[in-house]
């Protein structure tokens, strides 16, 4: 599950364009995380390996499977067994995963995984994207796991998966899934222009009214996609689907968007409004930068990274999705590696919105990565943290942040694995172990390092009678003047999702006034909010519940 | 360097503003250092670095800097300074405006203030304000350049006497830390037994009603009684929701003066050393706030006036009254304390205002060192008994039939418009007029004003003969602030 965020705020145009912004000259000028890998000491020793297959993938789920509410890991392997890591972090301390031995979860070939409640039962269940059939694990509680294909009536296929996404149409208790099929090496002339269908799995009642996903509908023409995301990208209410597709191996593919309603979902097309983009697609993130209700996208690829906006008169007034590249204007293309000598292009994988640093400025995380020996690319390709700018700038930090590794990212979360407010991170390396970086603090303009940043929040969203963890929610959450939003998500990444509290930065706000507009397009009343609190909202509440996490004294 | 300061910003758009000052991005301490001549027209002469006093400060390094404080708080800022915020309003969240002020100056939405003395001079510096001093308090976000006293632009508050202050913060950070280990207690119990517990939520005897905490982590704040969800005690403002001194001191000098505080309007958050675009970087750094935060919080307890002998005896009689009307019940003639020693930061002030190891700027004011401290009595436990005549808890001030004092539209940072912070009356004898608006003349119409958690003392006080309500006013205007005579 993921969470996109936006914001808006009140900004004269006369400050942009005209005042002296005397600490943006000089640099960026707000905090810097300080990150401290300790993937080792924590207990993850893990690495994603593989022939050509497993160039692709490498994908972690971060979601919670014990009823702690600390999220634990899935790491896929390739070639190696996937491997879950239970979070036994202390609170705001350092971090401590050990590995579950499980059959369940120990499986080889497995290029990602989303978590996703399927049955809207108390535990979140995991969809495991395999090189060959995909699984459904069931969640048990305590972190057990039952494979539930059968079960659940869902055929996993033989293919080479590598994009996940789920939402809920309509009135539906149950999600909608949706694969995302890489090349079909079964094919003839493979991998060229061999690219398999995409599938999609619609809830479906059995004659017993058990839940049943075997109505597969195949969505061609498959481009080689490497990321998919259900996506209401026209504010419609209705989800559509964005896919984005490596020219690597398509041929005459491009980028991709289908419209969901009705029987067949249909490619939206140039009569649509929908133009042309070939990339190396890897992967996508979703943010609403400007909380107007339209999101924006950061698509990863090789060279540059697209920021794309789209064109909001021709959405509302014409359903047509022409999208303008703000990445340049952003500063957000990191396009090549920040550091070191390589001048060569970059090679994007994993890209997910956060507020890494509480300043209410959505950053910027990009996972970067050689694919394996391409010279024409970058070999020394550092990962990307943009951080947010008071402007709507990205200014890359990742050097300074200390997660320059000379390592080979794909997949990757950012995510609060000790629940202290602060967004640690975690990336899948291909051929090299798994990286984790807690969040250390914070390196201050002054040159100290503190502890504390800026104010945060973070929401727990919960409805009853389906789609428990009220995915399609959009969270409005208002500061004085700024408002951030947040859409609760499953899907895109690199092969990665996750499910947990959905995490706000408030700079200098201690508090803030958060609305929730639920799936179904309900608005709640107007919860007041503590800042620097795990907040519980369930549908139907007056008040806001609070959590606590462990701690020496509780 | 060269600066040209233009008189006056306030016809002038921030473009233009732009174009013709230069600044340069050094800090407006090294500026003032080098322009400290005593004809120059800065009011502050010297700006205090970060690190100039840390520590546990001894007796001359603390009244160094109390004194450093007491020029800041009596300075009148001016343009030179960084007086004025063309481009932001009042909001304690940095907030920009769409076009600047027509006048920069106005006692509604402010600029209403050239110091902080202006307002707290009764009877002496640091003191209460008179009704001509009246804030006009709003959020600063939407209408932010009302010039209307209407009050559903603002809330019109009187101006609180800050003697004792220090005390009273210290008191709040007790609390809040009591409140803190319930809240852990209880989740700690939860968690354990895996069931559901509920604990008393009381610290200092005053009671804040109850907590229940579950298995999960979850705890329900439905019975959270005159404090927030936070479980923080904001003791400060009419309407007790400031944390500290610290906090106050910068929300007030951007308010009342325009001039913002580093911590919160600097670059850090805001990308910009100039966020309210007058021409001046850096306006108060952390160590002028620490400076203005040392003053107040070491402003002597106010006292007991020295009385002739039938103001005595009435006072002695009115003091009775005063328990038997129950008017102690929120008026607690004194809490314990257990330390005097005053850190600045703080421990529970959010980001935006500075906060401990953020600087390197913290710094411990050992209160016993300063002379007042020995009018303190202490409890048998050794704690210091603070005579403050308060609880530092929010009650419901007002009822369907006694409402006077329910006469604000607008709700405050989360708080009803009918909730409002105990006030202390230590000092009351030296800061009328009386009720948060400052407009009751005297202790009888307020008294009489008191609904909602009040009306019960309130109406056993309506029902006392003039000899007695004589006698509480004569225990009351015992309670002065010692300057005033």
């Amino acid at each position: 599950m993921r969470y996109l965020d936006g914001v808006s705020r009140v900004v004269p145009g006369c400050l942009v364009a005209c005042c002296v912004n005397t600490a943006a000259a000089n640099g960026f000028s707000g905090d810097v995380p300080a990150y401290i890998e300790e993937a080792i000491p924590a207990g993850i020793n893990h690495t994603y390996d593989g022939p050509w297959e497993n160039f692709v993938g490498g994908g972690v789920a971060t979601f919670d499977c014990n009823g702690d509410r600390f999220p634990e890991v899935f790491i896929a392997g390739g070639v190696n067994e996937s491997a879950l890591y239970i979070n036994n972090s202390k609170t705001g301390g350092e971090l401590r995963f050990s590995r579950d031995d499980s059959p369940v979860t120990r499986i080889k070939q497995v290029t990602g995984a989303y978590p996703v409640n399927i049955d809207n039962d108390q535990w979140m269940d995991l969809i495991v994207l395999r090189l060959g059939e995909n699984r459904i694990l069931k969640g048990q509680g305590d972190c057990k796991f039952s494979n539930a294909n059968a079960g659940f009536g869902f055929d996993g296929g033989a293919e080479w998966s590598t994009g996940f996404t789920a939402s809920f149409f309509g009135d539906d208790v149950y999600p909608t899934l949706a694969v995302g099929n890489y090349v079909d090496r079964s094919a003839p002339g493979s991998p060229w222009g061999t690219c398999s269908d995409n599938m999609l799995y619609r809830p479906q009642l059995s004659d017993s009214d058990q839940l049943t996903y075997s109505d597969a509908l195949p969505l061609s023409p498959g481009h080689c996609a490497l990321s998919i995301l259900f996506t209401d990208w026209n504010r419609s209410g209705e989800d559509s689907l964005r896919v984005t597709n490596d020219r690597q191996y398509h041929r005459g593919g491009e980028e991709q968007l289908w419209k969901i309603d009705g029987r067949y979902p249909r490619l939206y097309s140039r009569a649509d409004g929908w133009q042309s983009l070939v990339i190396w697609g890897m992967g996508i993130a979703e943010a609403d930068l400007n909380a107007d209700g339209f999101p924006e996208y950061a698509l990863t690829s090789m060279g540059d990274t697209k920021l794309q906006s789209v064109d909001v008169q021709q959405a509302v007034e014409e359903n047509r999705p022409i999208y303008e590249d703000i990445g340049f204007a952003r500063g957000a293309t990191a396009h090549r590696p920040y550091t070191g000598n390589d001048l060569k292009p970059s090679t994007g994988w994993h890209a997910q919105f956060s507020d890494v640093n509480n300043d209410t400025f959505l950053d910027l995380f990009i996972a970067k990565g050689n694919v394996e020996r391409m010279t024409d690319f970058a070999a020394y390709d550092p990962d990307n943290l943009l951080l947010g700018t008071s402007d709507g700038l990205f200014v890359e930090q990742g050097d300074k942040a200390g997660i320059a590794l000379d390592r080979r990212g794909r997949g990757a979360a950012v995510e609060d694995f000790n629940a202290d407010g602060l967004q640690d991170l975690l990336v899948v390396n291909r051929s090299a172990p798994v990286s984790l970086f807690r969040h250390g603090g914070f390196k201050t303009p002054g040159g100290l390092l503190s502890a504390v940043g800026g104010n945060w929040l973070a929401i727990e969203l919960n409805q009853k009678n389906g789609n428990r963890h009220a995915v399609g929610a959009r969270l409005s959450v208002k500061t004085g003047n700024v408002v951030q939003t947040r859409k609760v998500q499953i899907g895109g990444g690199h092969v990665s999702g996750q499910s947990g509290f959905i995490h706000v930065g408030l700079g200098v706000a201690e508090r803030a006034t958060v609305r929730v507009q639920w799936p179904d397009g309900e608005w709640s009343a107007a919860f007041r909010v503590f800042a620097n609190q795990f907040a519980l909202i369930t549908r139907g509440d007056e008040k806001v519940g609070y959590w606590y996490p462990p701690d020496d004294s509780n | 360097m060269i600066r040209f300061i233009i008189p006056s910003a306030v016809a002038l758009s921030c473009c233009v503003v732009a174009l013709i000052t230069m600044v340069t991005n050094e800090s407006a301490a090294n500026e003032s250092a080098a322009m400290a001549n005593a004809w120059d027209d800065a009011a502050v002469k010297h700006h205090l670095e970060a690190a100039e006093y840390t520590g546990v400060l001894k007796h001359d390094r603390l009244h160094d800097l109390i004194s450093q404080g007491k020029h800041l708080f009596s300075a009148r800022f001016t343009l030179v300074d960084g007086v004025g915020r063309p481009m932001a309003t009042q909001a304690i969240i940095p907030t920009k405006r769409k076009r600047p002020p027509r006048s920069e100056f106005a006692r509604t939405a402010g600029l209403d203030a050239n110091a902080c003395v202006s307002c707290h001079n009764q009877p002496v510096a640091g003191g209460a304000g008179d009704f001509s001093v009246n804030v006009f308090v709003s959020e600063g976000f939407q209408l932010s350049d009302f010039d209307s006293t209407d009050p559903q632009f603002s809330n019109e508050r009187n101006t609180n006497h800050l003697f004792g202050a220090g005390l009273v913060e210290l008191l709040a950070r007790e609390m809040t830390s009591d409140l803190h280990k319930i809240r852990s207690s209880a989740l700690r119990t939860a968690r354990q037994k895996l069931q559901e517990v509920k604990l008393p939520l009381t610290t200092k005897g005053i009671s804040f009603g109850s907590i229940t905490a579950f298995a999960d982590g979850r705890i329900d704040t439905t019975d959270f009684e005159g404090v927030d969800d936070d479980l923080i005690i904001k003791p400060f403002s009419q309407k007790g929701v400031m944390t500290s001194l610290r906090q106050f001191t910068v929300n007030a000098l951007n308010h009342h003066h325009g001039m913002q505080a580093v911590e919160r309007f600097g670059a850090r958050w805001t990308g910009t050393d100039d966020f309210d675009e007058d021409g001046i970087n850096n306006e108060m750094t952390a160590g002028d706030v620490s400076a203005l935060v040392a003053y107040q919080a070491t402003l002597a307890v106010p006292t007991v006036k020295q009385v002739p002998e039938d103001w005595l005896r009435a006072a002695d009689r009115g003091s009775v009254l005063f328990d038997e009307l129950g008017c102690q019940q929120c008026h607690v003639r004194a809490l314990p304390l257990n330390s005097l020693e005053f850190n600045d930061p703080g421990p529970f002030d959010a980001a935006g205002t500075l906060r401990s190891g953020e600087a390197g700027t913290d710094a411990t004011y050992d209160l016993s060192l300063l002379n007042w401290s020995a009018t303190l009595e202490q409890n048998e436990s050794g704690q210091w008994m603070v005579p403050l005549f308060g609880d530092l808890k929010r009650h419901v001030i007002a009822d369907n039939q006694v409402s006077r004092l329910g006469n604000e539209l607008l709700s405050q940072r989360f708080v009803e418009r009918n909730e409002f912070m105990t006030a202390e009356l230590w000092g009351i004898g030296s800061t009328d007029p009386y009720g948060h608006r400052g407009d009751i003349t005297t202790l009888s119409e307020v008294i009489e004003a008191h609904g909602g958690e009040a009306r019960s003392a309130r109406d056993k006080y309506v029902k006392l003969n003039e000899n007695a309500r004589s006698d509480i006013n004569a225990f009351l205007k015992r309670m002065i602030i010692e300057s005033a005579d």
